[in-house]
């Protein structure tokens, strides 16, 4: 009799099988044999102000991940192992992108929708476009893209070092940028002030305010949208001002 | 947006003014005032999130939004030119007034303020009229023919 957990309907066998030959082909196929199990658990969390695009993205990183460190011989299916993963992942994904100020759920949708267009538009149009140009092409009102703008203050902005896709962190572009600095004026009032500020905050600012970029050179730069580097410089500028004032709350609305 | 478009929008002149009690909650008011207007003045949607950006500085320049004041924001746009400024009545603190003058906040003289409006706006000041202490800020769209 063997000590090994009866093989289960999501091949415990073929996990075993990975642990010992570590074969990148059995590896992308147990991937792939699980993408709708990601797929399923994604769309629990559809409709609570995020793309579903990217919550499936979420998921499909989960399950690569879940994947990799799955221990067949700690007698749990791996579906169940999966899920877990995924789940924790997704529920990660909220606190760190979700909105610290509830807005409708109307406003949370078509404010990813702006987000989305502006980085479309700005390609096709060969200029940031203007908020007629971006009510058009979401088919709203002029008003409602202000309103999804000015919304957007109240989502919480993913950390430098959350793993993107391609599992790199935006900390790790800004490392490269960093080097950059060596011909900044240090004894600028704002240089100083920085001093205030986690690295990674330090970095976004100087780059608009001393290095003198425009926010769609500095998400070009880190690989990130527009209206993402928007929020990064308002969330940073916050805390400048709350290390001035010591007040934690200074200009949070 | 057309050269004839242009030509209406440079004939145009509006003024929008807002009184709101000095607190960090209602800065909102004064971000969305600026942002519709720069909205109907042609601006693009990165030029918008820098005016969003140094209308908070503008407002914040003042001690008195920690004091309890009132905010007066007084909104001009002509053409595709934004002027925005803001003057606070002190409330009961009577240091309050004291804010645009010592620049205090954001280090000696403003300076910190200033760099950070330099790169924001195309111009800006802080100067007393009669009505008191008022920091402004002007904004061009930067490009025609949108």
């Amino acid at each position: 009799m063997t000590d090994r957990p009866a093989r289960g309907d999501d091949g415990l066998d073929r996990f075993r099988d990975l642990t010992n030959t570590k074969d990148p082909k059995l590896r992308d196929e147990l991937i792939t044999s699980h993408l709708g199990l990601a797929h399923q658990l994604a769309r629990r969390f559809a409709g609570r102000g995020e793309a579903h695009d990217d919550l499936v993205q979420v998921a499909s990183i989960a399950l690569v991940k879940a994947v990799d460190r799955f221990d067949p011989e700690r007698g749990v299916q791996f579906s169940t192992f999966a899920a877990t993963c995924v789940i924790g992942e997704l529920k990660r994904h909220f606190r760190d992108r979700g909105w610290a100020v509830r807005a409708p759920r109307r406003i949370q949708e078509l404010y990813l929708e702006v987000g989305q267009n502006i980085d479309r538009l700005s390609q096709e149009l060969g200029h940031p476009p203007t908020v007629p140009e971006l009510a058009a092409a979401i088919g709203t009102s002029e008003d409602a893209v202000l309103e999804a703008i000015e919304a957007g203050r109240g989502y919480r902005t993913a950390s430098l070092d959350a793993p993107d896709a391609n599992s790199q962190t935006m900390g790790d572009s800004l490392g490269s940028v960093d080097s950059r600095f060596g011909h900044v004026d240090d004894r600028s009032v704002l240089a100083s002030a920085l001093e205030a500020l986690p690295e990674r905050d330090q970095v976004i600012i100087r780059l608009r305010f001393i290095d003198g970029l425009t926010q769609s050179e500095i998400a070009g730069r880190l690989g990130v949208s527009q209206m993402h580097i928007s929020r990064l410089l308002a969330t940073s500028l916050q805390r400048l001002r709350a290390s001035f004032t010591d007040d934690p709350q200074s200009l949070d609305a | 947006m057309s050269d004839h478009d242009d030509q209406e929008m440079s004939d145009r002149s509006e003024v929008i003014t807002l009184s709101f009690p000095a607190r960090a909650d209602l800065v909102v008011l004064a971000r969305f005032t600026a942002a519709t207007l720069a909205a109907r003045a042609g601006f693009d949607i990165e030029e918008i999130e820098d005016l969003r950006l140094a209308v908070d500085e503008l407002v914040v320049s003042f001690e008195a939004v920690q004091a309890g004041g009132t905010v007066q924001l007084r909104c001009t746009q002509s053409g595709t030119e934004l002027l925005i400024e803001c003057t606070v009545e002190p409330g009961s603190d009577a240091d309050a007034n004291q804010g645009i003058a010592g620049g205090e906040l954001w280090g000696a003289d403003g300076e910190l303020s200033k760099q950070l409006l330099d790169a924001l706006v195309d111009e800006h000041g802080r100067e007393h009229r009669d009505g008191g202490p008022c920091v402004w800020l002007r904004k061009q769209r930067a490009h025609s023919g949108r």
